[in-house]
């Protein structure tokens, strides 16, 4: 899908995928009730926008392996047991607040990326770049930000033919009858290396003609500010309704029952 | 897959978050003001190299090489853009980097955006090419002996950076720092090597293909004998402070977990300690492991010193 509102000022959106997820991250743990209301909040923004909800869930599952992190504290603590016992040589616990603070966690990552997807089917990236500068992002940060939105897809093409070239040329690592073939680690690490350098070279001189072509332009260093969109007249009131509805979001993470 | 750094909404609580928010937006915009003062032709075409440069990192991080059968190394390369664009554009640059992978792949959440610049780029990048550079110079100065301190600086950054990011999940309650940091640091101490083999490997591909432009964006500094050993003195004594908090002996989280679950008399120890427990038979408690650290520190000096030797003697034949 195309993302809407290129042109637009967009940061009334990158404003409230921001307290939003702050909203969401305020929320204390176990408090279900009101991730699920979060959920339904965006499963409806997405609706309006044309996504949906299932596809915005699959999205947010990008963030899942991370729950390894939490996963220490579901057997570390040893408040409100909810099993203990031994398997095998180990002893081990379950604890319901180590369970609740991982669940919860994982429940907020969940849904703030479905936040950040729903930012980009609402604002195309380089809006997104200019929406920040207007909120005072540093120029240097901007104008480099943007370029490397800009250059992204044909660096990382860039790679990706460099990795299928390696790929038609080497074997791999480990040979059918578990045979090393293909060379030491080290050696597997400066072919990569080599891979790397020589991108960075590419990388360089393409910056060299753009370089070029800038000056040639009388560039100043600075994306052009004559390409910024009209500021959202009505952006105050947006960011009122945004700060209610993140009111009303933390309050009913005070109010609902927990588990 | 592999654990990563990149720290999804949701696991840092709202306090660490906004003050790692705070810690980096002041250290970004000293990174700014350093990175801006600069001539006029140079302004205007650093943006575009830094720019162009922020999606080189991007790809670059494509590249893997096999370890093992499932296991891969990675590149993140923040001390590698330090060492192409000097520390404080590096920094910018993996910045930029790691609030477009936030923004737009949503790797990495949001409102903990702070924090993952704060470990991979403050910490990673910018006190990676200090180390980087203190080495170097340390070692001489030659091209040989920066390459080389970026490689063991890249090493350190990923550890380091795996580091900060459990401590800020200990902080927020999401983990247990005990049992979670010995593991994050001991997977990222590998992860580190493939990190550091790759950036040596690049570097030296380009110092020996397109050696101008390597001096063109990084010249090797000359320092003064006595500012080399310094450096070398402040670095060591860092590390070594760093380490000692890894290191202390009482009560060790893994060990101490490891007791409680029974499974101690399982570990295998060390097939020779020079410092039991880093400790100094004779002395007792801190003095004692002060003096281990201290004794560690000088033999990091002395072989520091040594391969600096060799780097220059190999420039020079």
């Amino acid at each position: 899908m195309e993302p809407r509102g290129v042109g637009r000022d967009a940061r009334a959106a990158v404003i409230t995928t921001l307290a939003f997820v702050t909203a969401v991250a305020l929320l204390p743990p176990g408090s279900y009730l009101a991730l699920l209301l979060a959920w339904l909040l965006l499963a409806f923004a997405g609706a309006l926008l044309g996504i949906s909800p299932g596809h915005l869930a699959r999205r947010g599952l990008i963030a899942l392996p991370f729950v390894v992190a939490a996963v220490p504290i579901v057997f570390l603590r040893s408040d409100e047991l909810l099993w203990a016992g031994t398997i095998g040589p180990i002893s081990l616990q379950v604890s319901g607040a180590g369970l609740r603070i991982a669940l919860t966690a994982l429940l907020k990552a969940w849904i703030s990326v479905q936040a950040s997807v729903l930012l980009l089917a609402l604002a195309s990236p380089p809006s997104i770049v200019t929406a920040l500068r207007r909120m005072r992002l540093p120029d240097v940060i901007a104008t480099s930000a943007g370029l490397t939105i800009r250059y992204l897809e044909l660096l990382r093409d860039e790679a990706r033919r460099m990795l299928r070239a390696r790929t038609a040329r080497s074997a791999s690592p480990v040979g059918v009858g578990r045979e090393r073939i293909g060379g030491t680690i080290a050696w597997r690490a400066r072919t990569t290396g080599s891979l790397v350098g020589s991108l960075f070279l590419r990388a360089y001189s393409r910056a060299q003609r753009i370089e070029e072509a800038a000056a040639s332009r009388g560039a100043t260093g600075s994306l052009s500010i004559g390409t910024m969109p009209a500021a959202d007249s009505r952006l105050t009131l947006k960011v009122i309704g945004v700060l209610l509805l993140v009111l009303a979001l933390t309050l009913a993470g005070a109010l609902l029952p927990r588990l | 897959m592999y654990p990563q750094l990149h720290i999804p909404d949701g696991f840092l609580s709202p306090q660490v978050s906004l003050v790692l928010w705070v810690a980096t937006a002041v250290l970004i915009g000293i990174a700014v003001r350093k990175t801006s003062r600069t001539d006029v032709r140079l302004a205007a075409s650093q943006p575009i190299l830094m720019g162009v440069l922020g999606a080189f990192i991007f790809a670059a991080q494509m590249f893997n090489f096999p370890v093992a059968t499932g296991t891969s190394g990675h590149l993140l390369g923040g001390v590698l853009a330090g060492y192409l664009l000097g520390p404080w554009a590096g920094t910018i640059v993996m910045a930029t980097v790691i609030g477009i992978q936030a923004l737009l792949f949503q790797d990495g959440g949001l409102l903990v955006l702070g924090a993952n610049i704060f470990n991979m780029g403050v910490i990673g990048t910018l006190g990676g090419s200090f180390v980087a550079r203190g080495i170097g110079t340390t070692l001489g100065g030659s091209r040989p002996a920066t390459i080389l301190g970026a490689g063991i600086a890249a090493w350190l950054a990923v550890v380091a950076a795996a580091g900060f990011t459990t401590l800020q999940l200990g902080l927020s309650g999401t983990t247990n720092v005990a049992v979670g940091l010995p593991a994050m640091l001991g997977v990222h101490a590998l992860i580190g090597v493939g990190e550091a083999l790759i950036t040596v490997a690049a570097l030296t591909f380009i110092a020996q293909t397109a050696p101008d432009i390597l001096s063109g964006v990084s010249a090797p500094r000359k320092a003064s004998p006595v500012r080399r050993l310094a450096t070398g003195v402040v670095i060591a004594g860092g590390v070594a402070t760093l380490a000692s908090f890894f290191a202390s002996a009482d009560p060790d989280g893994l060990e101490a977990v490891a007791e409680e679950l029974g499974f101690l008399d399982a570990g295998l120890s060390a097939p020779f300690e020079l410092f039991p427990d880093y400790t100094i038979p004779g002395l007792d408690g801190t003095a004692s492991t002060v003096v281990a650290g201290l004794l560690g520190m000088i033999v990091v000096i002395g072989v520091l010193i040594a391969l600096g030797r060799l780097a220059r003697s190999r420039t020079k034949s």
